[in-house]
């Protein structure tokens, strides 16, 4: 029918038409606006002879900067005859970008390798008899490029119409729709109208979990998401079927995604075929306020932007950030916001003789709390600051404990005897960007796929650049790039140390080890044996040099590095076996039944998760979305939470209710204000102040820690992180995180 | 003039003046003298045809013939002090405006039993009257709760 329909076109130059227009190429075409575009060599011709000769310089897309590292590979390329410098083997498109233009693409992503089949980022080249497609085309030395010609635009517009042959009308309906970017482009590329007449195709729905929504009819095939399961998320489940019209994206048979970054192929979509489950027919997106903050279900902190719409948080998006996840996040990340909506502690309670809850007022719950404290001994006094903590409540919560004499005050996850003396020894010393420079990797009872999902991404993103090696000792486990099996435990350890392994060799040679340690090996006895082991190794492989430091420990918890560095450190380890008056500060994750039966316990927290059955007073706390609050991750990086919806019922931040306590305690704490519990913390942790910096460690562990007589347990490694989806109050309060563990982890 | 007085007598007559004069009393006769609106339906009533009396007692009159067309079809309401046009159930308001020849007798037998709802007069500005409430209001019985989370219920979770 379409080419009927142009053919008929063609053949009735109405004679009227004739008249009133002069006679134009031939066949008079159907589509397209402008009288310039319809000819195009025409207008080329005419354009020819005054070539603007002074162009204002442009910025750069995105303010892209161009890093060149010798001056003699740089080539120079004119864009629309504007001349840039860019380095050898950019592409046509990169170098678009560094003259300020914006060419429009859908296939092509920079973190992703480059397929070049959308066909949308075609420009003319001089001297070149067709339009180029710009995304995977080298850049020459001399190239005169023109993206704004009317072949550019004709080529365009031409493919768009391709692309929109089979799209859709499903705007309207479309969770993509209003951040599409096939909705825009085809608003500034397109034509205002198509030539298909025909039946659109239609395509089967995938099923890729409980995460990731298919309505697979608009797809436009670019393949990103394919791969980006490939590349960076190290699964093998996405692939194309087909060829022509019959070309499906899809799992090959029938089988649910599983990988722990698959909600980025929703961001990375320029359609609406790949969209959140959990987030469809929510919200339109121009209806939702954007918080920018940082994520706490693990030490990675992740950037992302809280979606919010009144009092409910209805979507996480990744922000972008080089030094730490890049531009993804991982599925807890993305979607544990549900927990945030469950379970939620909003009134104080008290429970009462006979062993039920009772809703009271803070007053009263505060008057209770202040009273009993001061019936206990000091030494009977314990305080331990929960994995989500932010590093004003823990520091408000030691002060407070130090003034009423006790000074046993812990952070869950770091063990009973945790080393922080010396910040290098806690911390990601390499820093998860400096991990792409590593060579050969020393993975010690730490399973990053589970633990840190965007460092697991890094290390991956380095084994498949460079090749590096990877060497693992812990229990057997699923990676998602090629690693050697040492061992799994101490055993493994001992040898390496003692230099009588294969893989002592290996790390010999490297130019830049890494080692990292899991923090799960804090929880064992002999922590401190197994430490001096690993920087024995350290020593050996000459993993700490002036100019590299490759030691690094990757930590649990949001909580765990500044309250290492704000030194909540027990001063008796089984203070909590004796204590009387114990005050869980979102603590979910302790041993309960360590606690003795007399003990009063006061839970302060925002979910009811594991901890408040135990409680006699039960304190409701602010989640990280509704509080402003300063963590430090792995790599020491410090960063802020800001509030991004209000607080549930009669709840407080945490840092405010220890300050109200310690009045009500007559102990009153000297800082009233988030500034003011800051520069007390500046006194305490100075680097806990820089906010978005990262304070590189001065000592090094491996010459300063002092020798130990432990003894190692040959006891194996084991893992850190049973389930992935689920690891912390929030996380276990989550319905997707609870379909997912059941679904793709099957538990 | 005659006929309203010999008719009056022959009442007083049948009934004895004290029932006479109660019944002049409840059928309104005596308001008729404040109320123009009543008296002159009292007076229209002479010589019309009753089609019928619904639940309500309210009366329902027709005079076809001398009467302009349009004023054929009327009613005298049981009320005699507080009237209003919502006292007229459904089933004769499409017969006194002209909307079908059917009596109110004759449409109430088409009444759905299940779901028919009972007429109720519109009761505004005496007390009962119907006022929305919306929907997060406490007085509306379907109050919607906005709240946006799911709290923690201590009461199911008694292990200790």
């Amino acid at each position: 029918m379409g080419l009927g329909l142009l053919a008929s076109r063609a053949l009735r130059p109405a004679a009227s038409r004739l008249l009133r227009y002069p006679p134009r190429h031939g066949l008079a075409r159907a589509i397209g606006s402008t009288p310039e575009r319809q000819s195009p060599e025409a207008s080329a011709a005419q354009a020819q002879p005054d070539p603007a000769p002074e162009l204002p310089p442009r910025k750069p897309v995105a303010g892209a900067r161009v890093h060149l590292p010798n001056p003699e590979d740089a080539i120079e390329v004119f864009v629309d005859g504007y001349p840039v410098k860019i380095p050898k083997g950019m592409t046509v498109l990169q170098a678009c970008e560094v003259a300020g233009v914006d060419i429009p693409r859908f296939c092509y992503h920079n973190r992703l390798s480059i397929a070049g089949n959308c066909r949308m980022c075609l420009v003319e080249v001089e001297k070149s008899p067709k339009p180029v497609a710009s995304c995977a085309m080298p850049a020459l030395p001399g190239m005169k490029i023109k993206t704004d010609t009317p072949i550019a635009k004709k080529a365009r517009e031409g493919v768009m119409e391709f692309l929109l042959m089979n799209h859709p009308l499903d705007c309207p309906i479309c969770d993509q729709g209003g951040e599409c970017d096939l909705q825009d482009q085809s608003m500034a590329f397109g034509s205002d109208r198509g030539r298909f007449t025909e039946v659109k195709r239609s395509v089967v729905d995938k099923n890729l979990g409980p995460l990731v929504k298919t309505v697979m009819t608009r797809c436009i095939q670019c393949t990103r998401c394919v791969r980006f399961a490939t590349e960076i998320a190290g699964v093998q489940d996405l692939g194309v079927l087909g060829r022509g019209s019959g070309e499906e994206i899809g799992t090959y048979v029938e089988k649910l995604m599983t990988s722990e970054l698959s909600g980025n192929v929703i961001d990375i979509c320029p359609v609406g075929a790949l969209t959140s489950k959990p987030f469809a027919f929510k919200a339109r997106n121009w209806e939702l306020k954007g918080t920018e903050t940082i994520d706490v279900t693990d030490a990675v902190g992740s950037n992302i932007r809280i979606d919010s719409r009144g009092p409910e948080v209805l979507r996480i998006l990744p922000r972008l950030n080089e030094d730490i996840n890049e531009e993804w996040i991982s599925d807890k990340t993305r979607f544990c916001y549900d927990g945030l909506k469950r379970q939620r502690l909003n009134d104080p309670m008290i429970r009462g003789a006979d062993g039920r809850f009772q809703a009271v007022s803070w007053h009263d719950a505060l008057a209770m709390v202040g009273e009993v404290i001061h019936k206990v001994g000091p030494e009977e006094i314990v305080g331990v600051a929960g994995k989500l903590s932010d590093a004003e409540s823990m520091m408000a919560l030691k002060d407070f404990l130090n003034r009423m004499g006790s000074n046993n005050v812990m952070c869950e996850g770091n063990g009973k005897h945790p080393n922080a003396d010396l910040r290098s020894g806690y911390i990601m010393n390499t820093g998860i960007a400096g991990l792409e420079k590593a060579d050969v990797f020393l993975l010690v009872g730490t399973q990053p796929r589970v633990e840190a999902a965007m460092v697991n991404a890094r290390i991956r993103k380095t084994v498949r650049a460079t090749h590096a090696k990877v060497g693992y000792i812990g229990p057997p486990t699923d990676s998602n790039y090629d690693h050697e099996h040492l061992g799994t435990g101490p055993q493994t350890l001992t040898e390496l140390a003692e230099g009588r392994h294969p893989f002592c060799s290996t790390l010999k040679n490297a130019k830049n080890p890494a080692i990292i340690v899991g923090a799960g090996l804090f929880e064992r006895e002999d922590s401190d044996a197994i430490f001096s082991a690993i920087e024995t190794i350290a020593k050996n492989g000459n993993v700490v040099r002036p100019d590299w430091n490759g030691y690094n420990v990757l930590l649990l918890h949001a909580a765990q590095a500044a309250a290492l560095d704000l030194g909540l450190v027990p001063q008796s380890p089984d203070s909590i076996k004796s204590a009387k008056f114990v005050y869980l500060m979102g603590a979910d994750d302790i041993n309960l039944k360590d606690i003795p039966d007399d003990a009063f316990v006061v839970y302060q927290g925002h979910h009811g998760d594991q901890s408040v059955y135990r409680a006699n007073v039960i304190l409701p706390a602010s989640a990280f979305s509704e509080k402003e609050g300063t963590y430090e991750n792995t790599e020491g990086c410090i960063q802020q939470t800001l509030p991004a919806v209000p607080t549930v019922g009669d709840a407080r931040d945490d840092w405010k209710i220890v300050r109200a306590l310690s009045e009500v305690a007559g102990v009153q704490l000297p800082y009233d204000s988030v500034g003011g519990i800051r520069s007390r913390i500046w006194t305490v942790a100075p680097n806990l102040v820089s906010v978005d910096e990262r304070e590189p460690t001065t000592f090094s562990t491996t010459t300063m820690r002092p020798n130990t007589n432990q003894k190692i347990s040959p006891n194996d490694f084991g893992m850190a992180v049973e389930n992935f989806y689920m690891t912390d109050a929030i996380t276990r309060a989550s319905k997707i995180m609870a379909q997912c563990s059941a679904m793709l982890l099957k538990k | 003039m005659a006929a309203i007085l010999r008719g009056a007598l022959k009442g007083i007559k049948e009934k004895g003046l004290g029932n006479f004069l109660r019944d002049l009393k409840e059928e309104g006769y005596l308001k008729c003298l404040a109320d123009g609106n009543l008296l002159q339906t009292k007076l229209h009533n002479i010589g019309a045809t009753l089609v019928g009396v619904d639940k309500f007692g309210n009366k329902y009159y027709e005079r076809l013939g001398e009467t302009q067309h349009g004023r054929h079809r009327w009613v005298e309401y049981a009320e005699k002090g507080r009237y209003n046009a919502s006292q007229v159930p459904a089933e004769w308001h499409g017969w006194l405006h002209h909307i079908t020849d059917h009596t109110g007798d004759e449409l109430l037998m088409l009444k759905p039993k299940r779901y028919g709802a009972e007429h109720r007069e519109n009761l505004s500005g005496e007390g009962e009257a119907y006022i929305y409430h919306s929907k997060g209001h406490a007085l509306n019985p379907g109050q919607r709760d906005w709240t946006r989370y799911k709290s923690w219920e201590p009461a199911k979770t008694d292990s200790q």
